[in-house]
């Protein structure tokens, strides 16, 4: 570095987006003693973000009193369904008893307008400064290196010697500044939810759910969101139901339906519409997820700033998780302290930020998204068979296996195997299938 | 795509919800300027027949046009982005709305 660059402020570290990346390296930063300055565009943290969801917490428990965090129910039940466009479903459930203690396996369902706003509120706690409904519009840059955000405030010139960019899957802020380039559609997935309330005793009862447990439901097949690569999901809060369609963008793109009315087919299905049957909806969203995987990370370290959470693409999709929160946590985290090791050298240069790239390296963060790449990709190449023929032959399967009529069961039995061969093209193309899939559980 | 749903005996009809009446519970305060445009009109007329930032959108703002320049109802966005990866040419122009206004989610 040639010459100090005027830093014209009181703050050490500027960061874009009080979601749950931000603020988690915002708390991180000024436990460490750092003067932050959190910069969120909603009117207050939370209420521009959507989610499914279920809030993982193995990272959040360590750093505050999650017991005070407002949290809807945890995770009592998964259930996984395929389901067929003519009406079928074949599903599993899964309920440890486990499960139902605490720590209740991480895993909570929130609202994101009633969480973020209180995790926000544990950085300020901590230090932190936060301004609201202020964008940032592009960095500053000097000598190559971030020195500082314009925002569409007046005067709206902020600098400090370093930026945390944790501004979520829409990094207007991380492209302008030429940080990473636009995810391909292909790479990003479009997501509409609505909420639906219930008296909470008729939800406990349809769900079988009680006290603080819930449930958490998901969805595949053409029966969830036709011949697109993605899926549906349910999820029990404590009255209120969320209910969505997730699915890449670029099936969106060439769907005449559009999102809304994908939604509408799902709620539909014979294997849905009586969960969602009655209520009220509360509230309709949508919200964009990237899940390119580990290749379409972008740099994650610059020469005054750092990349986390969805800006830095960091979701696993793997068909069986969807895991963000966890990971948009687990990069601020790290994030804040390579952060605050540095500044404590004096340095915000690239090598001097090098140990959060290691660190996440290092964690089941990138692990899990190497581990899982090969998903997307698969996914989109066995299409037909996933999304569409394999829900139909199981459902015609399931029918065949258990028919009451007056023959043998052995007939039954080569019947619906035959139905699960025709969908995966012979014993040969089963072998194929499962050999392609085979890391979808280990 | 996926054709009319099945008629399964003894599934509950679920009423469907209007684009409209799902709008209606989404709370926002309008900017009064739309923080969304196509870059190049002429992209939209002469390169683009699909309409596929129409038919990716949540919320009904793009809507197809005679001419092939689609217009934009930007006060019904909920800013999720969509249309922004959804156009094959890179024609959307797309910021967020100043100042903290546009959707406010209660629940989200
Ligand atoms: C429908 C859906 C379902 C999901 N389900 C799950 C799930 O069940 N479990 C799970 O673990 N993950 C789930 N995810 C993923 C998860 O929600 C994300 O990975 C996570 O929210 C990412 O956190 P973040 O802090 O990186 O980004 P965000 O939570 O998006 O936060 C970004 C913040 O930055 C602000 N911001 C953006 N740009 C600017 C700017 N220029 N200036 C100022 N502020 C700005 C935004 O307002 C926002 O507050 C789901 C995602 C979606 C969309
Ligand atoms: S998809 Fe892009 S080019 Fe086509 S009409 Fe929409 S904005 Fe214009
Ligand atoms: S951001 Fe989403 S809701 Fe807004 S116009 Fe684009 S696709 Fe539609």
């Amino acid at each position: 570095m040639s010459e100090t660059p005027n830093y014209d402020s009181e703050y050490d570290a500027i960061v874009v987006g009080a979601g749950l990346a931000g603020s988690t390296a915002a708390l991180t930063m000024a436990r460490d003693g750092l003067d932050v300055i959190m910069i969120e565009r909603g009117p207050s943290p939370g209420t521009k973000n959507v989610f499914g969801g279920v809030l993982y917490t193995p990272r959040i428990r360590e750093l505050t009193d999650f017991d005070d965090a407002p949290k809807e129910r945890y995770v009592a039940k998964k259930t996984y369904s395929m389901l067929s466009e003519e009406g079928d479903e074949t599903s599993m459930s899964i309920a440890p008893s486990s499960w139902r203690e605490e720590p209740h396996n991480n895993s909570w369902m929130v609202l994101r307008a009633d969480f973020d706003e209180w995790f926000a509120e544990q950085a300020v706690e901590a230090g932190a400064m936060l301004v609201t409904e202020t964008t940032v519009t592009d960095l500053i840059k000097e000598n190559g290196e971030v020195v500082g955000v314009e925002t569409d405030r007046p005067d709206g010139e902020l600098r400090a010697p370093m930026v945390v960019l944790a501004e979520g899957a829409n990094s207007l802020v991380s492209e302008a500044a030429g940080l990473k380039d636009r995810d391909d559609r292909d790479n990003v997935a479009v997501s509409v939810k609505e909420v639906r309330k219930y008296d909470r005793e008729k939800l406990e009862d349809r769900f079988h759910i009680d006290g603080d447990a819930g449930l958490a439901a998901h969805y595949f097949g053409d029966g969830a969101c036709g011949d697109a690569v993605g899926g549906g999901f349910l999820y029990t809060n404590k009255r209120t139901v969320s209910i969505g369609v997730v699915y890449s963008i670029e099936d969106a793109a060439h769907d005449k339906k559009t999102p809304d009315e994908v939604l509408e087919e799902f709620k539909q299905h014979p294997a849905v519409a009586p969960l969602v049957r009655g209520g009220r909806m509360v509230e309709y969203s949508a919200h964009a997820i990237p899940e390119g995987g580990p290749d379409s990370m972008p740099e994650l370290v610059h020469d005054g700033a750092v990349i986390v959470g969805d800006a830095a693409g960091l979701v696993l999709n793997s068909g069986v998780h969807l895991e963000g929160t966890n990971m948009a946590v687990e990069s601020g985290y790290h994030a804040g302290r390579a952060v605050a090791d540095a500044l404590a050298q004096g340095r915000t240069d690239e090598a001097a930020l090098a140990s959060y790239e290691t660190n996440l390296r290092d964690s089941y963060v990138v692990e899990n998204l190497e581990h899982y790449g090969w998903f997307m990709d698969t996914a989109a190449e066995e299409k037909e068979f996933l999304f569409d023929d394999l829900p139909r032959a199981l459902g015609r399967a399931g029918d065949a296996y258990f028919k009451m009529d007056n023959t043998p069961k052995d007939e039954h039995v080569s019947e619906a195997k035959s139905h699960i061969l025709d969908a995966t093209g012979g014993w040969l193309g089963a072998a194929k299938k499962a050999w392609k899939f085979r890391k979808m559980l280990s | 795509m996926s054709t009319a749903k099945p008629n399964v005996p003894d599934t509950p009809e679920i009423e469907r919800e209007s684009i409209e009446d799902r709008l209606y519970t989404v709370k926002y305060s309008d900017s009064g300027e739309s923080h969304l445009d196509v870059k190049v009109e002429g992209i939209c007329e002469e390169k683009c027949t699909n309409y596929e930032c129409v038919n990716a959108c949540p919320a009904d703002v793009w809507r197809a046009e005679e001419g092939g320049v689609p217009t934009i109802a930007y006060e019904n966005c909920l800013e999720c982005g969509t249309c922004r990866f959804a156009c094959p040419h890179g024609n959307v122009e797309w910021e967020y709305p100043e100042t903290g206004n546009g959707v406010s989610y209660k629940f989200g």
